[in-house]
């Protein structure tokens, strides 16, 4: 990408942008600009997300992730109040769902502003989901709790928008957590097995679908470069 | 002025081929997805059988899945996939099949049949394959049937008592928000890659542009003063 063109037109002002912000104009030639850095992936992204990091890839589907934790959330408390009976389970369930609640607020007037939050609060975020969903299902019966099925939308959020490393991570977190509680309050593991690996399902089709957009758009950008470059070739011949 | 300064953004992928390559791509999300549904209920049948009569009466639900996922995932792999209609068309002889499997399976029928989690992958998957309405369509048609077993599997006097009406809710609604979401994330990563088709500005960068410009003037009184 180093390589300038010539382009025998006089009249663009010298430190001029082409429209994609690719090429600079230093009035003699077209020079590329620095490609940016890609974004980072694995576990090394997670690392360097203590040191205050946003990535594109998560504030595009940190979207996904707080309307997933707003109906949680929404769920959550209807069917809290619906036929409640043990006024300590109430209070534990309202007492995580209004700070699971308030949490996703800020997480949501953050993109609303158009200031991605940092990598590390999106993450432990979708941790403190799986710790509430599980707290739920621990005070219900564990293995009988109807509510195991807000793991679903839990897994479904951060396999769209964690890297596959950190994906692989939380839903084995998850999967075995959710093992443990289950077989400590039942031995229905026909079941159990059946609702583990349709987990594992989401997680794996969510992040595979995430891959392979991101392959799509490199290709798309890799396509559009070829064009832009086989334009100023055209013109400079 | 030159070409690149006047001339709208240049768009290498065109809706034809945008559609077109959706359906491909997704097709293996679906595909996957339907694996996970057959391995599950493989394994179940198999695991849960108490006599001969049982297994017979539970495998060919999933032996019919095998036959048409080997059929379907053989054409991808040959990179002939089918097309957009066989995939719907494949996609809703699953949501027949785990509706049957729901309301039949011999142990525990319709609301209390553990095996509703079935529909989840397959409407995630479909959802992240499909348009809105074509999404919104299956989703509902997915709640319509699990509703429709457990009407046949358990009764309305069943569904009806207890904590019942309120576990179907809630299986209700995170079957609808595996539709919705795995639709609005298909609907943001379409928008991203029409973007980076036009050789549009990274939506990072403009973001920071943003705040900077937000915070540039601020920063400037602060010195003044």
């Amino acid at each position: 990408m180093n390589h300038a063109h010539e382009v025998p037109v006089p009249n663009v002002l010298a430190g001029t942008l082409s429209e994609d912000g690719r090429w600079r104009w230093d009035g003699s030639t077209w020079r590329a600009m620095a490609p940016p850095p890609p974004t980072e992936r694995g576990l090394s992204s997670w690392a360097a997300s203590f040191d205050r990091v946003t990535s594109e890839d998560l504030y595009f589907s940190q979207t996904v992730i707080v309307w997933a934790r707003w109906i949680l959330i929404a769920a959550g408390l209807e069917l809290s109040f619906w036929d409640a009976r043990d006024l300590t389970i109430l209070q534990i369930q309202l007492a995580a769902i209004i700070t699971l609640a308030f949490g996703n607020f800020y997480l949501h007037v953050q993109l609303l502003r158009g200031h991605p939050s940092i990598d590390v609060v999106v993450y432990l975020a979708s941790l403190a989901d799986l710790v509430v969903v599980t707290a739920l299902v621990g005070t219900q019966g564990g293995f009988t709790a109807p509510v195991y099925v807000f793991y679903f939308a839990a897994v479904l959020g951060f396999s769209v928008a964690f890297p596959t490393v950190l994906t692989a991570v939380y839903t084995a977190g998850t999967l075995g957590v959710y093992f443990l509680v289950c077989s400590a309050t039942s031995d229905n593991f026909p079941e159990i097995f059946t609702r583990l690996l349709m987990l594992a399902a989401i997680a794996v089709c969510g992040n595979l679908f995430a891959r392979n957009e991101r392959a799509l758009r490199e290709d798309a950008v890799a396509a559009h470069e070829e064009a832009l470059e086989a334009g100023l070739a055209g013109h400079s011949g | 002025m030159i070409e690149t300064q006047t001339s709208p953004p240049r768009e290498v992928r065109s809706n034809e081929q945008a559609e077109q390559e959706d359906v491909f791509f997704g097709q293996t999300v679906i595909i996957w997805a339907r694996w996970a549904v057959i391995s599950a209920g493989t394994v179940l049948a198999i695991w849960t059988s108490h006599d001969v009569g049982m297994l017979i009466r539970t495998i060919p639900f999933f032996l019919a899945l095998i036959a048409m996922n080997f059929f379907l995932h053989g054409r991808y792999v040959m990179g002939s996939p089918l097309n957009r209609s066989v995939v719907i068309a494949a996609s809703l002889v699953d949501l027949l099949l785990i509706t049957a499997i729901v309301a039949f399976w011999p142990n525990g029928r319709g609301i209390d049949s553990g095996l509703f989690v079935l529909y989840f992958p397959v409407v995630f998957g479909f959802a992240l394959v499909f348009p809105r309405l074509l999404e919104a369509s299956y989703t509902v048609l997915a709640m319509l049937a699990y509703l429709a077993a457990c009407f046949l599997g358990s009764g309305p006097a069943a569904m009806l008592s207890g904590s019942e009406p309120k576990t179907l809710v809630m299986r209700l609604i995170v079957l609808a928000a595996m539709g919705f979401l795995g639709n609005f994330y298909f609907r943001l990563q379409r928008d991203r890659l029409r973007r980076a088709s036009t050789g549009a500005r990274s939506a990072m960068e403009e973001l920071r542009a943003r705040v900077a410009a937000q915070t540039r003037p601020r920063a400037r009184a602060r010195r003044a003063s």
